[in-house]
């Protein structure tokens, strides 16, 4: 009976239930969608440093990634199937790195190359995604190199061109040899673009006169913010010379960028939630002195005071589930608009980068559930708070004073 | 008024007396600087060096084989190990460029580079192009003078483009020859140490033919360059130093 007497009274008023209605509906709508664009930016800048060059882990020998240390090398035939052995990995690839100069012509530039297998690190990064002229490398691609286009611009080279390599080599000699351009990516992200180049693993080991040897197998995991979880798991079962490290330790700037994130979504969460709920707030105050009269009545009819309470908290609550459901249908709609169209920015903005990861010049939002649990969650939480006081109120009131009230 | 007239004469001859030996003393430095710096290269000159490098990882030995002219031109080219031979750089004013027979390409090193190694040792690009013009980007003092040696200490003039904070030469005296080179980066931290050997007389020259390069960072690292035909004032001439010549295989 209860029930049916909120549900009533919701619909007595229906042009001041449809505006908090509205309210409500439009500010959980909006919250979604700025949540699902935010998150998408950070999976934007996560996605640049690890999807387009360290992957979510990376094995290396202790320290080799603080200096980079040519020596700090080990046999690429560790087997991994005792570490790894895990349903979170889609994919693992084999490194050497060096560092040195890259010519054409007249043109010459520092540049750091990676030594990869084509088909593994297509597994761990995206650089594939990022081409924007000629191809990736092939598998049996013996000298090939994809390189980025600030690299190839300031070199002037494009696809087919040759490349000289120079660098020191492991027994001190100077390593040389040719390449040819394959690819050129563009990422965005300015360091990468002006100094990577990918090349055929087994050619640098040739160059460096490292056979045999890798420096670092990055890895690519399916949950990228539980990488730290996976580094822990798979400690105990390297051997002592190496170490497994995640995003997080070697961009700890990133993982503060995550962090702070988390406390941001909770501080707009909230502001715009105190808002809505001072006007649900109003709206039931509002209500609730309007009908003291009738209150009255139905107290002097034996109604009891938590009977009251009960049905005004009823009658916000029924409020906050109406506009929470059209507010998580609009609002994941919004998102998912914002996922697969977008906006695109790049006319009036250029890439920001920032903590070693890429902010793209895009609008583009991402789906988490806790993007869409805790706006509604808040919403409900916020209705039933703001639906208390009114509520108390009315519960409070002397039926004859209440009746002769005007 | 004549004693005024002689008053100021005589000011003015002791003020030229006084500042005369300073004078002739900042020049004097500069030049010796000078003198030490082009030692092994004169107006010109062909030699053949053998060069060890050590580090934690390998050691090498390499014989190479040098030309040069005045300051601004240097040809150097590797004669062995078989694996490098023909490896040549060329260096003609601030440039320097790199020969590679095994891929038959010249490469020019970027002012990016210039602090990277030169053929693998401890001796930078840097070295190659600028060692050459540390009388012109350095202002000479004298620190210590004893029987044996003079100390001078070289401070980078306000806008030179140098690599060094400071640079403190130990010449010996009576045959002008440095004993040891102490280089301190812009901290003010010694961070490399040239020592000179073998002192020999080559023509109307006197040379020390052996040079160890220590970096101070790697206390286990040295490179020796000693020198074991020098011969000066040979007939060479500009346009020996070009890149036509630096891909000349012997």
């Amino acid at each position: 009976m209860l029930y049916q007497l909120a549900l009533r009274n919701i619909w007595r008023n229906r042009r001041r239930t449809l505006l908090t209605l509205s309210a409500m509906i439009v500010s959980s709508a909006l919250l979604i969608l700025a949540l699902g664009v935010f998150s998408g930016m950070l999976r934007d800048m996560l996605a640049s440093a690890t999807e387009q060059y360290y992957g979510h882990l990376v094995i290396s020998s202790k320290g080799y990634q603080d200096d980079r240390d040519m020596f700090r090398h080990f046999p690429a035939d560790l087997s991994l199937d005792a570490v790894l052995a895990q349903d979170a990995i889609l994919g693992t690839s084999a490194r050497l790195r060096s560092f040195g100069l890259l010519s054409h012509q007249q043109n010459s530039s520092p540049a750091e190359l990676l030594g990869i297998h084509a088909a593994q690190e297509k597994l761990v990064t995206s650089l594939q995604e990022a081409l924007v002229a000629g191809e990736y490398l092939a598998d049996n691609d013996h000298n090939g190199a994809v390189l980025g286009s600030g690299l190839a611009r300031r070199l002037n080279v494009g696809p087919g061109d040759e490349l000289v390599f120079v660098t020191q080599a492991a027994d001190g000699s100077i390593g040389n040899d040719l390449l040819r351009v394959a690819g050129i990516f563009s990422t965005g992200d300015h360091g990468h673009d002006n100094s990577l180049v990918l090349v055929p693993l087994a050619w640098l080991q040739s160059v460096l006169v490292l056979p045999g040897q890798i420096h670092e197998i990055a890895i690519r995991t399916d949950q990228p913010l539980n990488a730290a979880a996976l580094a822990q798991r798979y400690k105990s079962n390297l051997p002592d010379s190496l170490e497994i490290l995640d995003w997080g330790q070697m961009l700890p700037e990133m993982r503060e960028v995550v962090a702070s994130y988390d406390v941001s979504r909770m501080i707009i969460v909230t502001i715009l939630y105190i808002a809505t709920g001072l006007g649900i707030l109003n709206t039931f105050f509002m209500s609730v002195m309007e009908r003291t009269r009738e209150f009255g009545v139905l107290m002097a009819l034996g109604m009891k005071p938590a009977q009251v309470r009960s049905m005004v908290l009823l009658e916000t609550f029924l409020m906050g589930t109406l506009a929470l459901i059209f507010g998580v249908i609009i609002g994941v709609a919004l998102s998912l608009y914002m996922a697969l169209v977008g906006i695109d920015l790049s006319g009036t903005l250029t890439p920001i980068t920032y903590a070693g990861g890429t902010i793209l010049p895009r609008l583009h939002a991402v789906i988490e559930t806790s993007n869409i649990i805790i706006p509604a969650g808040c919403l409900l939480l916020i209705s039933l708070l703001a639906g208390f006081l009114p509520a108390n109120r009315a519960a409070r009131m002397q039926p004859v004073v209440a009746i002769r009230e005007e | 008024m004549v004693i005024s007239i002689w008053t100021k004469t005589t000011v003015i001859f002791f003020t030229i007396l006084f500042q005369l030996p300073g004078l002739a003393w900042a020049l004097d430095l500069s030049e010796l600087i000078r003198k030490v710096e082009q030692q092994y290269t004169g107006q010109s000159s062909i030699s053949k060096v053998e060069m060890t490098v050590v580090t934690g990882h390998w050691e090498r030995h390499l014989s190479m084989e040098s030309w040069s002219l005045g300051r601004e031109h240097f040809l150097v080219r590797i004669l062995s190990p078989a694996k490098e031979k023909g490896v040549s750089t060329l260096k003609v004013e601030r440039e320097v460029w790199n020969f590679l027979p095994k891929v038959d390409r010249v490469i020019r090193i970027p002012p990016s580079m210039m602090g990277g190694a030169w053929m693998g040792s401890h001796i930078t690009n840097d070295d190659l192009v600028k060692a050459n013009h540390i009388d012109q980007d350095y202002d000479f003092s004298l620190l210590d003078e004893d029987e044996q040696q003079w100390t001078i200490m070289g401070i980078p003039k306000p806008e030179a483009p140098v690599i060094w904070g400071k640079i403190v030469y130990q010449v010996l005296k009576d045959q002008l020859v440095p004993l040891q080179i102490e280089y301190y980066d812009e901290e003010d931290v010694l961070v490399r140490r040239i020592l000179f050997d073998d002192v020999q007389t080559i023509g109307d020259r006197t040379v020390p033919l052996k040079m160890t390069v220590l970096p101070l960072e790697k206390p286990q690292e040295k490179t020796i360059m000693h020198y074991r035909d020098l011969r000066f004032d040979v007939d060479l001439n500009k346009a020996f130093f070009s890149l036509g010549q630096l891909k000349r295989r012997r």
